[in-house]
């Protein structure tokens, strides 16, 4: 795999992951998972695309988030060294994330394809309230000694504010690129729910994290951090790389002189956070860990990322479940309506020409000729019984309208259904604007063009299997000539025994008319049941044959429909299935470079 | 504030019973049954608002109502603190670990007695105070609405119903949080608001860029339709450090807040509020009503009627045909049938010729059903000698029934709620009526029509009207007397011509005692002819008419089951709309009594547009 595939397949389970998320914030009930999934697409751009392009391991990231008003700007300011990151009274002014790198790291990390995805790299600076996909670098003076010469520093949007939900996607963002989370909390905000929601998610996504509490008063430093500790840590859920180990710092409300001044006035502060970063930043494993810990984060949360697809799934799975068996309601309904009712009187026709061919030909036809005279008052007769016993067959309803009428009646229940669920998932309701838009007419078409060819295979396939009732034997000379020998000793059998049973009497004449008719009604009985076996052999030919040719592929195409036609669904299904996949080729192709 | 005051107090008392009918009624309309479907969250907002006018309606039934005034906001930005600062005291826990309050507090004047609160007051902590400046008064501290534990936010939700104002408390880092935020948009159209900024000297952090929180604030409640908000920029905390603190930064108002808790809201003002909170639970009541109002159906189901007549047609005949093909084997019997209810207009020799032609004739109708092997119908059908007609038909039915009709049935319904809903009518509305409709026993129906069919038939073969009765008659007439007359008559005519003088030596030969029987055979022959030919019985000629017939009942029968549903249902929501509007008018009376009569001017910075 060369690195055109790489790129091919990170920016393939990016999009997915991404067309998913979009998928939930379309749904109400869903929306809180896109933060996850965004989480999930970030890691697979930024952590993982340029480590499998064999992008350099340095410089690292430091993302530092928190609350609105929490000090983020001055847990920059300590680890840059100097007051950069202006402190902001106004609450949810940082709008975009931005990143502060001394003069001396080498530039070019940003440089990788669809790096921070959607955000824009701003070439000029700009203030931090600018509300748009975008994020600056502003370059800070520094020299190669200083403690974090080769990290970016990024100062990030809070999560908290009314207007945050425009912008924690460009906070995700960041935080999925960063090797360590400097999580900022205040003395008001440390036990908030959405902060905590936060640092939640990004413990399981494998983060390493720092927390640093501010704006207590000195006394109280050692409680609260305490109280942080009970509340807030021992609730951290447990990530894929084991529980984490969470360095918890605290800064007290400083004095605008040590706002201003972090290197000299406040380096008590900072130099504990200094060390504490300094030690998650070892330049030879912190990026290792970082793409280790992502990749081993996707392959867990898979089954969890996609479980936002479960609704829809369900959804599916029901509506083809009604595809199906309304399927089995039209089968049955053509099974009763016409099938069971149906004659196929084509078949008593080729039952009278196997009889006549089992008659003798040439000079036999004498022989038969007399035979027939003889058999005559025996066939009056039977006229005269089947004439007063046998009822005229019910009228049957055409096949065609028969099929017509299910199959609208097929279409009725699907629609009406579709209807009465619309508003339990928008699967059903796009099912049910499908039914107004048109599905109804391209459904029928689909069946007529079913139907025509059914239509022509079976009447072949009738007049074949009648046809075949007498062909067989028209083509098998010796088959034929020993049926007819055989039903010609049958007749002369007959006379034989008539004329032993009545010696050179005058019973004899009636026990020849007898025992001729009676050998001929033997004869008969025999054909009719096997031209019989025939018709119900095409009865149940005919079945199959709509079942398969027809309500088959029918029912599939039905079932198919709300996932065709660049459908949402369709797309759902792609991405459904390419995920699990997708995350499994990415870990394989990282193993190498992760264990050298 | 203005001089149409003195009204506020009887304004306020009668309001009472006028909410508590309003409240009645409401309750009465959402405990009964609706066609129309009431979604959970609009049946679950209008009962909170059925909930809320009970708790105005009683808490304006006294002398002097009680304002509430209700903390709110997130966990640390000092609502205890606050309340201890303007209580001159610990009567709140305030600390700095977080969540602190997890109790609601109620501070009220010892005055008045706890029974007279509403039910979520009483399960709090209760602090009695002395302070003749605040006896209509309550604060209320609440739990937060942004930590970790959720039941807090769940406590402060259940508290903020009796709130009359609510005071919004923000922090320097939390003004703007989303949570809070959000329940104020919630709330802000059924209470008053008035907004604190609490740990001011946080927000005076000299920042270049940006606005300062408390300009922050004051733009996005003019975005939210707040123009001059009651704002008040505080540092409790100092109050609570000393009783009256020195170096405050400038621009500090905990005092002003004090002061127009204790002063500003004179009684007028309090009856004020009060009134403005009951004007806007009836806007939102009159909102939510609206909402709820069935809509207009009859124009979609005189659309639905017609197109369903159209099914119905096409439903009633293709049943029709195929019932009438069902019979199509008893077409023998049937005819007999008809041939022998035929025969009962003649009489003597005509009668007993055509009996015996009849039973030689249909031999086979009967004899079939006595031969075991011949293929037959399950249950024996009554052979027209002794004609069953219910039995008959209900082995039509049977049999056509297992074939085609009964798939039909459900077919019929989806087809039905198809043709509905391309007309635009709601089909919530019919599924349940259309199914009772389907459930009903359509062989029963069926059985019916065909048994009326037929005698329907009979009776028109029979009895016949027109120029075919005349035809009937009189070739009954002549089938009753001619035969006879034959007879007697060639008997006659022998006995005379044995008789004769003229022609004595006659011999009676066997030939001529055979002559009349001979001759008057011949006249029943011919005149069986003569009525077969001019009074056809043969099932090709009645099956149409048959068919007709069966066809028209069938239409009713469909037409009377499933017709009138669309229209009925439409009526039912048109009855339950008129009970909406009963409702809407009532609560829009009272608004305007209301409005007529309040005033408002000193409360309206408390509420937004």
């Amino acid at each position: 795999m060369d690195d055109a595939d790489h790129r091919q397949l990170v920016s393939l389970l990016a999009g997915d992951l991404a067309w998913l998320e979009d998928h939930c914030r379309r749904q109400p009930a869903l929306a809180r998972d896109a933060g996850q999934l965004r989480l999930a697409a970030a890691l697979v751009r930024n952590v993982a695309g340029p480590f499998l392009d064999g992008g350099a391991i340095t410089p690292l990231h430091v993302a530092v988030v928190g609350g609105a008003g929490a000090g983020k700007s001055t847990v920059v300011n300590f680890l840059v060294g100097s007051a950069v990151a202006e402190a902001n009274p106004q609450a949810g002014y940082t709008r975009h994330p931005t990143a502060y790198l001394q003069s001396t790291t080498a530039s070019g990390w940003s440089g990788h394809l669809g790096f921070l995805g959607s955000l824009r790299k701003l070439d000029q600076p700009a203030p931090a309230d600018l509300d748009q996909d975008v994020y600056q670098v502003r370059r800070v003076p520094g020299d190669a000694a200083s403690p974090l010469g080769d990290v970016i520093v990024w100062d990030c949007p809070d999560m908290t504010t009314w207007a945050a939900s425009g912008y924690v996607p460009r906070l995700i963002e960041v935080a999925a690129l960063a090797d360590v989370i400097v999580y900022v909390a205040s003395d008001e905000r440390y036990n908030d729910e959405m902060p905590t929601q936060f640092l939640h998610l990004l413990v399981r996504a494998g983060k390493a994290v720092v927390v640093v509490l501010t704006k207590m008063s000195e006394a109280q430093t050692g409680r609260i951090v305490e109280h942080f500790e009970g509340e807030v840590l021992s609730r951290l859920p447990k990530a894929t790389s084991g529980r984490p180990a969470v360095p918890v710092l605290a800064v007290p409300y400083l004095t605008s002189e040590q706002l201003a001044d972090p290197a000299g006035k406040a380096a008590v502060h900072r130099i504990p956070l200094i060390n504490q970063v300094m030690v998650l930043t070892d330049p030879t494993t912190a990026r290792k860990r970082t793409v280790d810990h992502a990749l081993q984060y996707l392959s867990t949360a898979c089954g969890e990322l996609l479980d936002v697809a479960q609704q829809d799934l369900a959804a599916m799975d029901a509506w083809r479940g009604l595809v199906q068996s309304s399927r089995a309601d039209f089968d049955n309904r053509y099974r009763t309506e016409f099938l069971n009712g149906e004659g196929f009187r084509r078949f008593d026709e080729a039952r009278t020409r196997l009889l006549d061919l089992l008659e003798l030909p040439g000079a036999g036809r004498a022989f038969a000729m007399t035979l027939f005279v003889l058999r005559m008052p025996y066939r009056g007769l039977r006229s005269l019984i089947e004439k007063a016993l046998i009822r005229p067959a019910a009228v049957n309803v055409g096949e065609a309208q028969v099929l017509e009428g299910s199959f609208r009646a097929w279409i009725d229940q699907l629609r009406a259904e579709a209807i009465r669920r619309a508003d339990s998932n928008p699967l059903w309701k796009h099912i049910s604007q499908g039914f107004n838009a048109g599905l109804t007419d391209a459904a029928h078409d689909q069946f007529q063009a079913l139907l025509h060819s059914h239509q022509l295979s079976s009447a072949e396939e009738i007049e074949g299997a009648a046809r075949a009732v007498t062909a067989g034997l028209e083509q098998n000379p010796a088959a034929l000539a020993s049926l007819r020998a055989g039903k010609l000793l049958l007749d002369v059998a007959a006379i034989i025994l008539a004329i032993w049973a009545g010696g050179l009497d005058w019973p004899t004449i009636v026990y020849i008319f007898l025992f001729v008719s009676l050998a001929h009604q033997v004869v008969e009985l025999i054909v009719r049941q096997y031209v019989e076996g025939r018709r119900s052999a095409i009865r149940s030919r005919k079945m199959s044959i709509v079942s398969h040719d027809v309500s088959g592929p029918m029912a599939d195409w039905l079932a198919r429909w709300p996932a065709t036609g660049g459908s949402a669904y369709e797309k759902l299904q792609g991405a459904l299935r390419r995920v699990p996949d997708s995350i499994a080729q990415l870990r394989r192709l990282a193993e190498p470079r992760l264990r050298a | 504030m203005t001089d149409a005051s003195p009204t506020a107090e009887p304004l306020l008392r009668t309001l009472s019973p006028l909410l508590h009918a309003l409240e009645r009624d409401l309750r009465g309309w959402l405990d009964g049954a609706h066609r129309q479907p009431l979604s959970l969250i609009a049946r679950a907002a209008l009962e909170g608002m059925a909930r809320d006018l009970g708790r105005q309606s009683d808490a304006l039934d006294v002398e002097r109502p009680l304002l509430i005034v209700m903390l709110m906001g997130g966990t640390g930005v000092g609502k205890s603190t606050l309340l201890n600062a303007l209580a001159g005291g610990a009567v709140a826990q305030a600390s700095f670990t977080r969540p602190t309050t997890r109790d609601p507090v109620v501070y009220y004047h010892e005055s008045v007695k706890p029974d007279r609160f509403d039910e979520a007051l009483r399960h709090c902590r209760l602090v009695p105070h002395d302070r003749p400046n605040l006896q209509q008064k309550i604060i209320v501290d609440t739990p937060d609405l942004d930590s970790n534990d959720i039941a807090n936010r769940d406590k402060l939700i259940a508290l903020l119903p009796v709130a009359d104002i609510v005071l919004y408390v923000g922090s320097q880092e939390k003004y703007h949080d989303r949570l809070g935020w959000d329940l104020f948009k919630e709330q802000r159209k059924r209470r008053a608001f008035a907004f604190v900024l609490n740990k001011w000297d946080r927000c005076l952090h000299s920042g270049a860029l940006g606005l300062r929180p408390d300009q922050d604030l004051l733009r996005d409640l003019k975005d939210e339709g707040f123009a001059e908000p009651r704002l008040f920029r505080t540092m409790a905390q100092a109050w609570v450090d000393a009783p009256a603190p020195s170096g405050l930064p400038a621009g500090e108002q905990f005092a002003e807040l004090r002061d127009w808790l204790e002063l500003g809201l004179t009684r007028l003002e309090i009856e004020a509020v009060k009134a403005r909170g009951v004007g806007q639970l009836l806007a939102q009541l009159d909102h939510g009503l609206d909402q709820a109002r069935p809509s207009d159906l009859t124009a979609e189901a005189e659309r639905t009627r017609t197109a369903w007549d159209e099914v119905l047609r096409e439903e009633a005949d293709t049943s029709g045909t195929v019932l009438v093909s069902t019979l199509e084997p008893y077409s023998a019997e049937i005819e007999h049938h008809f041939r022998v209810e035929g025969q009962q207009k003649f009489r003597g020799l005509m009668s007993a010729y055509l009996k015996l032609t009849t039973k030689l004739r249909y031999a086979g109708t009967s004899l079939r059903d006595k031969i075991p092997l011949v293929p037959r119908m399950e249950k024996k059908v009554e052979t027209p000698t002794n004609w069953n007609l219910a039995a008959f038909a209900h082995e039509c039915t049977r049999v056509a029934g297992e074939r085609v009709l009964n798939q039909r049935a459900g077919a019929l319904v989806n087809r039905l709620l198809v043709e509905a809903d391309r007309q635009r009518f709601p089909l919530p509305l019919l599924n349940g009526p259309t199914n009772e409709a389907a459930r009903t026993d359509w062989q029963v129906r069926y059985d019916r029509a065909l048994m009326e069919a037929l005698a329907e038939v009979e009776r028109i073969r029979t009895r016949p009207r027109g120029i075919r009765k005349l035809l009937h008659v009189s070739v009954v007439t002549l089938s009753n007397i001619l035969p006879e007359l034959v007879f007697v008559a060639s008997f006659l005519l022998l006995l005379w011509r044995f008789f004769d003088p003229q022609s004595v030596g006659y011999k009676v030969t066997s030939l001529d005692l055979l002559l009349p029987f001979a001759l008057t055979l011949f006249v029943l022959v011919v005149l069986q002819l003569l009525s077969a030919l001019l009074l056809p019985v043969r099932w090709s000629s009645v099956r149409d008419e048959f068919h007709r017939q069966l066809v028209s009942r069938l239409e009713t029968e469909l037409a009377a089951v499933y017709g009138p549903i669309p229209g009925d249902t439409a009526a039912a929501l048109l009855r339950e709309r008129a009970k909406v509007d009963e409702l809407l008018t009532g609560v829009r009376e009272v608004r305007a009594w209301l409005e007529t009569r309040q005033t408002l001017a000193s409360v309206a910075g408390l509420y937004g547009d």
